[in-house]
């Protein structure tokens, strides 16, 4: 029995998740509307209406008709408040922004805009997934504003945070209106990195021994000016202060060997623990700032070293096997 | 604590003020330690804001509690009654403000503060009252506003902008529910004013209880008469009958006085048209109704004493308004019972002997009854009585011999007590009536306006075959009393509201000052005839006059006609102005220019500029190089403007501009001969 009543309320969900699939479908950004809102007493609006019972019942007892006025005045004031409630959200658009990409079990940053249609004042407008952190924010000077929610990602590959909750109880919460938005937006989740004592087989090319300076090695080689993109660790804050410009520390590393990491290097292994131990090498050779490509059935990145090549390798592992974002 | 559950400062600012403006029209029936109590409140509150206090803890916030019980307890020696049980509301009121910490808390404060605004109405509904009350709701609303706005850290005097507009958008709802709501009696008993003190005429009347009443210039009721107004000497409003005399004070008879089967009036037989009037009273804590001899009422929670005069089960706590129909010349009660007769000529007597005396001889010299009467009124006349409000005091023993004889200054109970003494004293069955007599008529809606200064006493006797005839003793001694009232009667001792100089009675002869006072005065029966005393009768009324009788589907139908009438504009205003997205003229213009080159396959990409687009097009279609770059050129200058006029020569020039680009045109025509 309590199995049945379980499968008829998870059927219900479904039904109701598919219904409000129907309505609001995903997109990167979506604009209220009449379609989209949800109006309802909040708690405080059921509170609210007891205590208009009673003032309604000290009224008939005491036969007061002024009572009766001002009783009736605040109920209607609960009607207009729809209004003005469903009006704080009518109109809004939410527009995704990106997310971060993270390893497993990392909170990835969600950025959205809230950008409003006219010149009407919004307030206290709540937004949330339903596993991340809340924000609220008001639209009052300006006509957009940015909003940065927070949650831990699951598995690798694309993270959908489901729907996000857009609140209001906004003028006398006496009512609650609010949507629930599918953005169009997920986190890409990168593998577990996962340590292997030895890389087997590296597949070097010829190691060539050369100086190179790397940013982000360990020996001091020497300053030169700054540069866009420096990081800012490196910046030689000292000597800027003491006015000689801004200039960056360089460091040198030897440019030992540039490496492949492979697929094949670990036969036998599922195809996660793979992309874990292949993960963990790469952030491995990027920590040494040492060169390394990497090849997956379908998939190869020359060697290569700084941000933007890792980002190119970790997205590979990331999205090894996975067709495209979930809907 | 959740950022959205705490109380922004400008919030915390609203429900200060609100609270405040709350509690000053109860200050007068409240202890002042109550009051003591807010600004205690408040200076916490304020403290805990600014970090140098913090919230009370649960032991101390169980101490304010009892020891504000306990107050309330020794200041009203109870706790039970309307009285006390509101000062506990408000203390309750201002004690949360301390412990106002979170939104709910506000919650509970200021849906606390609407019920407050409800309680003030048991004490007055006049008009100052609900506009004040109005005000206050203003308040607690923005307050309530103010609590949703986050992060609003500076006081925002804009904020009851919008608390404003929303009372003025469900105020035209309210009106409809008032209306239509069906009226229904009591559910069931509630506390009632215990500490309030009761006006008007009361039910024992010693020497000096009328004349203290003539001090005031209180209102005690109003009539509308349906026909012509009677003259002023003839409004003898019959409150209360006085039959009882105990210890030199009158009383009347209370309900176990009377036994069973006299409780009931005898009936009366009337003929002729009715005089018809309504009658609205102040309250006054007691229960008699003020008519016209003979008066007969339909009115809810009306009845007929033995004595004929109008009461009311309950005590009138508020307003009042009832119907009356009177004959003047019915005959009451044809013959008296041997109970009726005994109960109206006891007399105690060992007191007043000289008075007795003289009224015994009276009666033996005039022959009849008739004529004994007559000449007890020219004895008033004759002999040197005068009528004054602040009458010489008359000794304990014997204070009758006095008056008659010694003092012979007295104010109208004086002259109806004595009446009926000399008259029971010679056989004739005789009682004092208090109520009121006269009343100024208001020309400007035709109603009497009846203070407690016309507060009066006179005498009822009763003779064979005439029944209760009323002879007001005070007319003998101070006709003008009774032709032109109290003003008038007293010109010579200049004693008429000396109390109150500021009174505005003194300032009639001020004619825009009295213009006015009239003025209002109509405004206020207006008000309570038609909004506090509206009830069920004028309810049904209203309903059949204006939508031809009632039924329960037209109740819907008009419920929700009106509502839409309303809510359907205010909906269109709040969700239309989205729609008038901000754009100005030239981003206008700009946006049609955009238009028209989409059809070619042109569309600005987000984030392109105006420039880089420009760009684009200028090198897919040079034929319209030129105008593309005019239409940009004038639209990036007056984005960049402060706003343009709406004739600003430049604005003008776009216009143009973009009204002349038609690239779909010209390009088709370019690739014709291709």
């Amino acid at each position: 029995m309590q199995g049945r009543q379980y499968g008829i309320r998870n059927r219900f969900r479904r039904r109701f998740r598919e219904w409000v699939n129907r309505r609001i479908p995903p997109a990167r950004s979506v604009t209220l509307d009449q379609k989209r809102i949800f109006i309802f007493p909040s708690t405080t609006g059921l509170f609210f209406a007891l205590c208009l019972l009673v003032m309604l019942i000290t009224a008939i007892n005491y036969q007061n008709n002024m009572s009766y006025a001002l009783t009736f005045l605040f109920s209607t004031l609960f009607i207009v408040g729809i209004l003005h409630t469903y009006a704080n959200l009518s109109g809004l658009t939410i527009r995704a922004l990106r997310a971060t990409p993270v390893f497993p079990g990392q909170q990835s940053e969600f950025s959205l805009q809230v950008e409003r249609g006219g010149r009407r004042e919004h307030f206290a407008l709540h937004l949330k997934w339903p596993k991340s952190t809340a924000s609220i924010v008001n639209l009052v000077e300006q006509d957009q504003v940015q909003v940065h929610l927070h949650m831990a990602v699951g598995n690798r590959g694309w993270f959908s945070p489901g729907r996000l909750l857009l609140e209001s109880t906004y003028p006398l919460g006496l009512l609650r209106c609010w949507t629930w938005i599918d953005l169009d937006l997920c986190a890409m989740v990168y593998p577990q990195p996962l340590a292997s004592l030895e890389l087997p087989g590296l597949a070097t090319d010829q190691p060539d021994g050369a100086v190179v300076p790397i940013a982000g090695s360990d020996d001091f080689h020497g300053f030169r000016d700054y540069r866009h993109g420096d990081s800012m660790r490196q910046i030689h804050w000292k000597g800027m202060a003491h006015g000689q410009g801004v200039q960056t520390k360089q460091y040198n590393a030897y440019a030992s060997r540039s490496a492949w990491l492979d697929w094949e290097m670990f036969p036998g292994m599922g195809t996660e623990r793979r992309l874990s131990h292949l993960c963990y090498w790469a952030l491995d050779f990027e920590g040494r700032n040492e060169e390394y490509g990497l090849r997956l059935p379908g998939v190869a990145i020359e060697p290569g070293t700084g941000e933007r090549h890792r980002d190119r390798v970790l997205q590979a592992l990331a999205l090894y096997g996975i067709e495209r974002r979930p809907q | 604590m959740k950022p959205d559950q705490q109380v922004p400062r400008n919030a915390l600012v609203w429900i200060i003020l609100s609270l405040f403006t709350l509690v000053a029209p109860h200050a007068e029936r409240i202890p002042v330690w109550v009051l003591a109590v807010y600004v205690f409140a408040a200076i916490w509150r304020i403290m805990v804001y600014q970090g140098r206090w913090s919230f009370p803890g649960r032991g101390v916030k169980a101490c304010m509690i009892v020891s504000s019980f306990a107050g309330i307890y020794f200041s009203y020696g109870s706790l039970l009654g309307l009285e006390p049980t509101i000062a506990l509301l408000l203390t309750a009121f201002a004690l949360k403000l301390i412990e106002l910490a979170q939104r709910k808390d506000g919650y509970v404060l200021l849906f606390l503060g609407y019920f407050i605004c409800i309680t003030e109405f048991r004490f007055s509904q006049d008009l100052p009252i609900v506009l004040y009350s109005l005000l206050n709701v203003m308040l607690v609303t923005t307050a309530l506003v103010a609590l949703h706005r986050p992060g609003e850290h500076q006081f925002n005097r804009k904020t009851i902008r919008l608390a404003a507009v929303m009372l003025l958008q469900a105020a035209p709802l309210m009106l409809v529910l008032f209306f239509l709501f069906p009226r229904i009696g009591p559910l069931w008993s509630v506390p009632i004013k215990s500490h309030t003190a009761k006006t008007g005429v009361s039910d024992f009347m010693k020497p000096g209880d009328i004349s203290r009443l003539s001090k005031s210039d209180d209102v005690a009721f109003r009539v509308r008469f349906d026909g012509d107004i009677p003259n002023s000497a003839d409004l003898y409003w019959r409150g209360l009958v006085l039959s009882n005399v105990e210890e030199g004070a009158w009383r009347s008879l209370r309900y176990f006085d009377i036994p069973a089967a006299e409780r009931r009036p005898q009936p009366v037989e009337t003929s002729g048209e009715p005089i018809k009037y309504r009658v609205i009273m102040e309250p006054t804590q007691q229960n008699w109704l003020y008519s016209l001899r003979y008066a007969r009422s339909d009115s809810r929670g009306v009845m007929t004493g033995s004595d004929y005069a109008l009461f009311s089960p309950g005590v009138v706590e508020d307003e009042r308004q009832y119907a009356v129909q009177t004959w003047p010349d019915a005959l009451l009660e044809k013959s008296l019972s041997v109970w009726r007769q005994d109960i109206e000529l006891r007399l105690p007597e060992s007191e007043n002997p000289a008075t007795l005396a003289f009224a015994r001889d009276l009666r033996a010299r005039a022959g009849s009854d008739i004529a004994f009467l007559d000449s007890v009124m020219d004895n008033f006349t004759e002999q040197p009585f005068a009528y004054s409000l602040n009458p010489p005091l008359l000794p304990q023993e014997n204070p009758l011999d006095a008056f008659m004889f010694q003092t012979r200054t007295g104010f109208c109970e004086h002259y109806a007590a004595a009446f009926v003494v000399l008259m029971r004293a010679a056989g004739v069955p005789a009682r004092v009536v208090a109520g009121y007599q006269g009343g100024e008529v208001n020309p400007v809606n035709g109603t009497v306006i009846v203070r407690q200064f016309d507060a009066h006493a006179w005498a009822e006797v009763w003779l064979e075959g005439q029944g209760w005839v009323r002879v007001d003793p005070t007319s003998a001694v101070s006709p003008d009393r009774i032709e032109w009232g109290l003003e008038r009667a007293l010109a010579a001792e200049g004693s008429f509201l000396r109390d109150s100089p500021l009174s505005l009675m003194h300032f009639r002869s001020i004619a825009w000052v009295n213009t006015l006072r009239l003025r209002y005065d109509a405004l206020t029966y207006r008000w309570q005839s038609w909004v506090t005393g509206f009830d069920r009768d004028q309810q049904f009324e209203l309903l059949n006059n204006v939508f031809n009788g009632i039924s329960g589907r037209k109740f819907v139908l008009v419920l929700i006609g009106t509502w839409l009438l309303v809510l359907v504009p205010v909906a269109f205003s709040l969700l239309r102005r989205r729609e008038s997205n901000r754009a100005l003229p030239h981003d206008r213009y700009y946006l049609q220019f955009c238009e028209r080159l989409a059809p070619l396959g042109f569309e600005r990409k987000p984030g392109e500029t105006a420039a880089s687009f420009a760009g684009r097009v200028c090198r897919a279609l040079p034929a319209m190089a030129a105008q593309v770059r005019e239409i940009t050129g004038l639209y990036t200058e007056l984005a960049y403007a402060a706003r343009p006029s709406p004739d600003d020569p430049t604005l003008l020039r776009l216009k143009r501009a973009v009204a002349r680009f038609r690239p779909a045109r010209v390009i088709r025509f370019d690739r014709e001969p291709a």
